[in-house]
Formats: structure tokens, C-alpha cells, sequence
């Protein structure tokens, strides 16, 4: 699997001149291009402190010590790789619309892999529906584009959403950049895994991925509803009233998760599967501040 | 006897509120409503569209069908709009009908009026039209089981449509009832009409007219066996009319005398117009009180074929503002009288101006095809003519003698209503002897006497005459009968080929072709043709447009014209005011049904209703009741 079977060469090369964006430092675990929380080793220079022992010698600052008779320690911003963690929902409702939700949710989540990947930054990609997958080796590098792309299209779409159990593999990311890519249809709320996100000191996103299909009805008449996750069906007759009543229902959902989105500090994107890869990542995101 | 409403307005009709179906087997169609049940009860077919999130979807559809076959029916707006429109529209269907008043019988004998007063403009646009639409309501009030016969009362009556419950059909007919320029029989209109009813039906006649018709005969003495209700129709009497025109020729000169009469309450100021043969001749100015008549002499040039006077200004009725005249007098009969001398029948037949009478001593006697008539006197000859003639006192041992002569005593009609004795007084009539006739085969009698026929008269071969004594033997050429008998006699053999004088619409005029005529052709006031037979006598009824008639003859290869006029002249007619009562005869009591009421048709609200509730529905499917 190549990266160019998700995503065009020519898409891929746009995406590395881009970076993600953060709003404060982060920390992790390897040398990256971002600053890090942490005092590091990198040229930038953070602070001065007293010398207690067992501290690396190596970084006292003599001149201060001439001045002051004091062992002081020097310190520097360390230089990290941004940990982002990529939570893709392929559940039943998103194996749906025209052009489909689930393909370009994956298409979205290579992009910003891919982004990220090029910078650097270390990946972990979790795709879930009724539950989390494993999420795997993180990725890092661009060489790791491959598999990532590889992973996301191996993974069928389809299950129930459930959104509870996104907490735990949420809460124990390391602090870092969480991007959620769902339709936010399922039931019940997406709120507990934005609170996860929230307690887990990331620096996050939600965006929501709509087929346009569902934001303006194209059919009327009667017809037997179908569940795309429960199979459930539903006799219904479509007139300008019960279609106005579905239409309200799903204005008033993607409210909720925008309005428990910024509640929570998390941004915000309600993305329709009509635009391009191409102008989502570099217009969309960009404007989101998610990408620079 | 029912008094007609004296307005012009549609009759009113009252009864009793009780609805009834013009097509009740159009309930049938109520079948709908459980079909319609039935549908929602079915398990409606819907495409399955697959959904991201069903629970998006608003959870408060209600059902509109069953989503199981045979689901417990619940309530549903729309259910109950298409129950309703459904069941409006089986109502529209069955056409329910109110009762819409008066006493409608179940066979409804409607009698419009179409003679010549009925043409009168005093309501608009005339009493013909006003009575076609009053009879129309009626028709408007048939029951489903009400059957309607329609006479139009003309000169002749006569059934525009039978016992019938078609309303299409009753419609067409009073409207194609045209006006005629006769008469009214009424008469003749209601015993048809008891005609049509037998014993024991609910019947009941509508009689729409002035009531100016034709007197009614004494047969209805006895009553109709069905009520007539009379609607009067017309109000005014206000009409000057020309009531009668004649020209007399005099040895010096042709005079025209005209009778003008104003039938109104006010005078009136008109002007007369006189024409001969088209031409305008004079126009006279005639002021007349109200009911006054005043006489015209007008003059007839010598030249003219036919005059005519015309009121100018007009009136409420057309109809007796013009009349016709033929100025032309009729061509002679030559007549050959053959007798050794009878001063009496001389006289007798020279009374009459149209005769050219030749007299012969017997011996003179060359037959002759130049007469029309032969009379012989105390003389036959060998060989009879082909053609009419009289026959008085034969010489015995001739063809047509009789028997012995035998005394006679008292002379006496053989039918005193036989029209050649019309006016003739045979009670001092004597005659002394006469020619035993009892076995003779000539003819029928038409005078007699206890011993003997006394004159035989035949129609075949030709009209023929036999009297069976010599006139000098008999009082008869003494008395007053006698002039008038011969003149009856003559007028029968010899009746005008076309009579000039002046008849009424309508009325049948008798054509005798003259002798040799190969083509008969009579040329209406309108220009329109009517061939008759050339060979015979005919009667021409077909009369009824008023003006000159011009009869057409080939003989011999040359056209002969002659004419006769047709005019109103009718004072009756001309008074036009419609009488407040009609005397009409009585009802037979047996008739005693009950009669029910006229039907008002509500159907065309019903469908209206339906295609609002059908509306509604629409609306509620739209906004997802």
C-alpha cells in the first residue's frame, strides 16, 4: 500500500509545506520540532535554577557562578514531537452518503497523519465504532505514512457508535493534540469523550463529517427507515413538515457538539464529505487553526 | 278552480322539507368508505431508504396506514378527511333533492301556450319565452319517479314530449316550442292530455298562457280527470291592430276598406302605410281612442295584384300590424244553360259574379269542352259530358230518367247538416210531381220526399246534380231557398281553383286545380315552395306565416298565378289582455291522491363541499396531519 492509494501525490506534496498547530507546548516522549513543557536541550533558553545534586553538571552556568559563588543550572526549552492521536469513526452510520462518510473520513485522517507525520510528529491512529480499536505502534516519521494509510483502509467501516468508550483510550494519551473525526450521530453523546479529551489535557478537535445527502433531504413520500447501525426501520412519510422536524433534530445535534466542543476548549468543524480533501485540509482546517 | 299568480315571476312552490335521491343507486359507491378502511388496514409497500441515525428522525410520525396488516385502527386526520370526502361525494352522487314546493304530481302534464297571442312583447323578451321558463322550473322540480308530458298548445295540439322523466329531454322540448300565428286549441290540448292519464293516476296540468285560446268546446262536461293549474302569463292589452282589409269592386272603381282598431285603455296615435304590390301608395295618420275602430277606404290601383296596409311604429304585437289583400279578381267559370226557357234558374245562376252564363235552346246543344258547367233543363243529351253538370227533370227514356212520376208530399233534407243545404229552407217548399228516383243509382239524396228521392247528387266521375222535377211543378224557384240552394250547388261544382279571400292561419285552404294543370305549386310569404298534386283537389294547411300566397299552375306549358292572403284578423286575439280568470273545466272528483312535492336539487353544493374537504386533505397531508 502506497500512500498515493489514499491520498494523490500531488495532495500529499501540498500537505508537507503544513504543520499542525498547537496552542501551547507539549510534551513527548522523542525530539521533535515543537517546544516541549519540559526544560530540554534544545538552543532556546528557559531559565536558571539552583544546582541540586545529582543535576547533569554539564549544565551549570559558570559565568553565573563567578558572579554569584552559586552553582546555578541553565535551562532550556526542550525541543518535542507533537503527539497526536487520531480517533476516526467508522461506525455503520458513517459507511453512508455520497460521497461517503467513512471514505472520507479516512482520506481526512491520512491528510492530517500525513501532515503530522512529515513534521515529525508521532501518530496514533484509533479508529472506533462500537468500540475502540487497538491503537497500535504510534507512527512517526514520513516513511510511516504507508502504514498508517494502509491500516486505515484495511479497517472496514460498520457497529453501533458508542462514544463512552472512547474515554479510556482518551484518558490515558499523554498530553498532546487529540483530533476526532466523526459524524456525531450516535447515540449516546459524543460529551463523555470530549470531557476525556478535556481531562486529558490535550489540545483537541472535533470534526464532524456530514454527507450532504443527510443535511438536505433529496427524497419524499413514504418509505421504511432503516438504521444503518441498528438495522432498526421506521414507517415514515416524508412531507415538508416531518422533513423540517428531521432537519431541525440534526441542526439542533451538531449545535450540541459544537456548543460542548467550545465548552470543553476543543475546536470546532462541521465538514461536509461534498468539499475536496484538498480544500478541507487548506482552507477548513487552516481557518480552524488546526493546520498553519 | 285555481287562479294563476298574477305575476310574471317562476311559480313558487312550498311543502314540507323531507330529502329524497334523484339516483339512489348511485349508493353503491358508498363501498368506497370501507375500501377506503380496508387500504389503511393493508400494509402499506414503501421503499427502505437506509438512515445514518434513525433516532434523528421525528418519533412523532403518526401511522397514516397500517405498518402491520390489520392493525387496530387508530385516529388519523387524514383518515377521517378522506372517509368524509369519500362520503360526500357518494352524497353528491346519489343527487339528494329537497322538496322544493308546490304539489308536483307523479305524472306533471305541462301545457305551454304556443299560439299567436303568446308572441305579444308586453313581459320580455316574449309570453312564449316567459311561459318556457316557468315551465322550465317546473321540470327543475321532478322527483326521480315524477314522469312529465309537454303539449304545446297551437292550432293544433300537439305532444313535444310523452310521459317522461328525462330532464334533457323535457328541457329540449319546451325550448324548441315555437310560437304559431293561430289559435290556441285548447280544447283539442286537454282532451289529448286526458288522453295520456288513465283512471286512477296522480295527475295534475300546468297550463302556462294568456288564457286568450280558442272557446272551450261542451265536451269537458263531464270534467278531466286531473286538476289544471293556470299561470297566467302577460299582462298588458295595449295593441292597435288591423282587424280587416277587403277589396270591393264597383262598376266605376276598386276601393280598399280597412278596419283599424285600438284594443288598448290609452289612445293611440299610428300611422298606416299602404301598399300595392310592394309600392308605397299612401301613408294616413289615424288617432284613436282608447277602444275605438275607425274604417279606411284606401284606394286599389286597377293594375295591382295583392295591397297591403302596415302600421308603422310598432307595438307589442307584430303580429295584427300588417294585413294582405288580393286586389286581383278571380278568373270567370263559363256556364252553358240548355233549356227550352227557365227564367228561374237563369237568375238563380247569374247571381253569381264569377259565372259566364251561356243559354241554348236543346237544339242548339254542341257538346263543348269550353265549359266548366252544364246545366240541362228538360233535356239530355245522347251522350253525357265528361265533366260536372246539372241535370233538372230529364225527358223520360234518357240515360238518367227515372220511374213514373209520382205525386209528392211533403220535401224534407235528407241530412239537414249536409253544407250544400246550408241556410236553405225547405220547410214551404212544394212540389207537385216528380220523376220516381227511389231506384235510381246517380247518387246520394240530398232532398227527398216520403215517395221519392228528389234531388241526387254524386261526387264521381265528376261532381253531378239530378233533380228529379220540372222547377215550373214546385213552389221552390218561389222561395228564398232556391237562389241560395243553386248557389251552394254551383260553389260545390265549381269551386274556385284558389279562393282570394282572406284566411286565417292555420286554416286549410282548398286548391282545385284547373283542368289541364300538369304542376301545382303554392309559393309562401317567405318565398318557401309547397308542390301539390295536380291531378286532384287539395288542401293546403300549411298556412301558418301570415301575407300573400301565391298558387302556381302549368297548363298547357303556360304559368298561371292566382292567390289568396292569410292574415290575423282575429279580434279575440288582438285584445291581448290576458284575462285574470280562464274558465277551465271541472275536475273529476275521483282523482284524490295525495300528490307530493317538486324536487331541488342540491347536489352541485355537495360536490363543492367534497372538493373543499378534498382540499383540506391535501393540506393536512402537506402539513403532516
Amino acid at each position: 500500500m502506497t500512500p498515493a492509494a489514499l491520498l494523490e501525490p500531488a495532495l500529499l506534496r501540498r500537505l508537507e509545506s503544513l504543520a499542525l498547530q498547537v496552542r501551547r507546548a507539549v510534551s513527548g516522549q522523542m525530539g521533535g520540532e515543537r517546544r516541549s513543557r519540559r526544560r530540554g536541550q534544545s538552543v532556546e533558553f528557559a531559565d536558571f535554577r539552583n544546582y541540586t545534586p545529582g543535576d547533569d553538571f554539564r549544565l551549570i552556568d559558570w559565568n553565573a557562578y563567578a558572579r554569584l559563588d552559586r552553582f546555578m543550572l541553565r535551562l532550556f526549552v526542550a525541543e518535542e514531537e507533537l503527539p497526536l492521536s487520531l480517533f476516526v469513526d467508522l461506525s455503520g452510520s458513517m459507511d453512508w452518503g455520497k460521497p461517503n462518510k467513512a471514505e472520507t473520513a479516512r482520506r481526512l485522517a491520512g491528510a492530517i497523519s500525513y501532515v503530522a507525520l512529515a513534521a515529525l510528529d508521532r501518530v496514533r491512529l484509533t479508529v472506533f465504532a462500537d468500540g475502540p480499536t487497538s491503537g497500535g505502534a504510534p507512527y512517526r516519521g514520513r516513511r510511516a505514512a504507508a502504514g498508517l494509510f494502509s491500516r486505515l483502509q484495511s479497517l472496514p467501516a460498520g457497529g453501533v457508535t458508542n462514544y463512552e468508550k472512547l474515554v479510556w483510550p482518551i484518558g490515558r494519551q499523554r498530553p498532546g493534540m487529540t483530533v476526532l473525526i466523526t459524524d456525531g450521530l450516535g447515540e449516546p453523546s459524543i460529551d463523555p469523550a470530549l470531557a476525556a479529551v478535556q481531562r486529558a489535557q490535550q489540545e483537541g478537535a472535533v470534526l464532524q463529517l456530514l454527507a450532504p445527502q443527510e443535511m438536505a433531504l433529496d427524497w419524499s413520500g413514504d418509505a421504511r427507515l432503516r438504521d444503518a447501525e441498528t438495522g432498526l426501520e421506521r414507517e415514515f412519510t416524508a412531507t415538508p413538515v416531518t422533513q423540517g422536524s428531521y432537519l431541525r433534530a440534526l441542526a439542533q445535534r451538531t449545535d450540541d457538539i459544537e456548543r460542548a466542543s467550545q465548552r470543553r476548549g476543543l475546536r470546532f468543524a462541521r465538514l461536509s464529505t461534498a468539499e475536496p480533501i484538498d480544500e478541507m485540509v487548506q482552507i477548513t482546517l487552516r481557518r480552524l487553526g488546526l493546520l498553519g | 278552480m285555481w287562479k294563476g299568480a298574477r305575476d310574471q315571476r317562476a311559480p313558487v312552490w312550498k311543502g314540507a322539507r323531507v330529502l329524497s335521491f334523484l339516483a339512489p343507486a348511485a349508493a353503491i359507491l358508498a363501498l368506497t368508505l370501507p375500501a377506503i378502511v380496508a387500504l389503511y388496514f393493508l400494509r402499506i409497500r414503501r421503499p427502505t431508504r437506509i438512515v445514518p441515525a434513525l433516532h434523528l428522525w421525528p418519533n412523532q410520525i403518526r401511522d397514516r396506514q397500517a405498518n402491520v396488516p390489520w392493525q387496530r385502527l387508530r385516529p388519523s386526520w387524514l383518515l377521517f378527511l378522506q372517509l368524509l370526502a369519500a362520503a360526500v361525494l357518494v352524497a353528491a352522487a346519489v343527487q339528494p333533492a329537497l322538496p322544493a314546493g308546490a304539489a308536483l304530481a307523479r305524472h306533471s302534464i305541462v301545457l305551454i301556450d304556443a299560439s299567436a297571442s303568446m308572441q305579444a312583447t308586453d313581459v320580455a323578451p316574449s309570453r312564449l319565452d316567459v311561459a318556457k321558463r316557468q315551465a322550465n322550473a317546473v321540470i327543475d322540480q321532478l322527483g326521480p319517479q315524477d314522469r312529465m308530458t309537454v303539449i304545446a298548445v297551437g292550432p293544433a295540439a300537439r305532444v313535444v314530449a310523452s310521459v317522461t322523466g328525462e330532464r334533457d329531454t323535457l328541457h329540449r322540448a319546451v325550448n324548441g316550442i315555437t310560437a304559431s300565428n293561430g289559435a290556441g286549441d285548447l280544447s283539442a290540448a286537454l282532451a289529448m292530455a286526458a288522453g295520456l292519464v288513465r283512471a286512477g293516476d296522480d295527475a295534475r296540468a300546468y297550463l302556462f298562457t294568456d288564457g286568450i285560446v280558442q272557446p272551450l268546446r261542451a265536451s269537458f262536461a263531464s270534467g278531466l280527470p286531473f286538476p289544471v293549474e293556470y299561470h297566467r302569463v302577460g299582462t298588458s292589452g295595449e295593441n292597435v291592430a288591423l282587424t280587416s282589409l277587403t277589396v270591393r269592386t264597383s262598376a266605376q272603381s276598386r276601393a280598399a276598406y280597412l278596419h283599424v282598431q285600438n284594443f288598448g285603455q290609452q289612445p293611440r296615435s299610428v300611422s298606416v302605410e299602404w301598399r300595392a304590390d310592394g309600392h308605397l301608395l299612401d301613408v294616413r295618420p289615424v288617432t284613436l281612442a282608447a277602444g275605438q275602430a275607425q274604417d279606411l277606404v284606401l284606394p286599389v290601383p286597377g293594375d295591382a295584384t295583392a295591397v297591403s296596409a302596415h302600421l308603422a311604429g310598432g307595438d307589442i304585437f307584430a303580429l295584427d300590424d300588417s294585413a294582405t289583400a288580393v286586389a286581383r279578381t278571380p278568373r270567370a267559370f263559363r256556364v252553358l244553360l240548355v233549356t227550352p226557357g227557365n227564367v228561374f234558374l237563369e237568375q238563380a245562376l247569374r247571381l253569381r259574379s264569377d259565372l259566364q252564363i251561356d243559354v241554348i235552346a236543346p237544339t242548339a246543344y254542341r257538346a263543348s269542352a269550353a265549359y266548366a258547367l252544364t246545366v240541362f233543363d228538360q233535356f239530355s243529351p245522347a251522350v253525357l259530358p265528361d265533366g260536372p253538370f246539372v241535370m233538372v227533370d230529364p225527358p223520360a227514356g234518357s240515360a238518367l230518367a227515372g220511374g213514373q212520376p209520382v205525386g209528392i208530399g211533403r220535401v224534407r233534407a235528407v241530412d239537414a247538416g249536409d253544407p250544400l243545404l246550408a241556410n236553405v229552407d225547405l220547410q214551404d217548399v212544394h212540389v207537385a210531381r216528380s220523376q220516381d228516383l227511389r231506384n235510381s243509382l246517380f247518387g246520394r239524396p240530398l232532398v227527398s220526399s216520403l215517395q221519392t228521392p228528389l234531388v241526387l247528387v254524386r261526387d264521381e266521375p265528376f261532381r253531378q246534380v239530378l233533380v228529379g222535377f220540372d222547377l215550373h211543378e214546385s213552389d221552390l224557384p218561389l222561395r228564398i231557398a232556391f237562389p241560395i240552394l243553386v248557389q251552394n250547388l254551383s260553389e260545390w261544382l265549381l269551386p274556385p281553383s284558389v279562393p282570394s279571400h282572406s284566411f286565417h292561419p292555420d286554416e286549410a285552404v282548398t286548391i282545385v286545380p284547373e283542368s289541364g294543370a300538369t304542376s301545382v305549386s303554392v309559393v309562401r310569404p317567405d318565398g318557401s315552395r309547397r308542390a301539390l298534386a295536380a291531378g286532384s283537389i287539395a288542401t293546403f294547411a300549411d298556412t301558418d306565416p301570415t301575407g300573400l300566397y301565391t298558387v302556381e299552375q302549368t297548363i298547357a306549358g303556360k304559368l298561371e298565378r292566382s292567390w289568396f292572403s292569410v292574415n290575423l284578423f282575429s279580434d279575440p286575439i288582438s285584445q291581448l289582455k290576458p284575462p285574470d280568470r280562464l274558465t277551465l273545466p271541472p275536475t273529476r272528483t275521483t282523482v284524490t291522491q295525495a300528490t307530493h312535492h317538486g324536487q331541488l336539487e342540491i347536489w352541485p353544493w355537495i360536490a363543492l363541499a367534497a372538493l373543499a374537504v378534498v382540499t383540506a386533505e391535501w393540506l393536512a397531508f402537506h402539513r403532516g396531519l
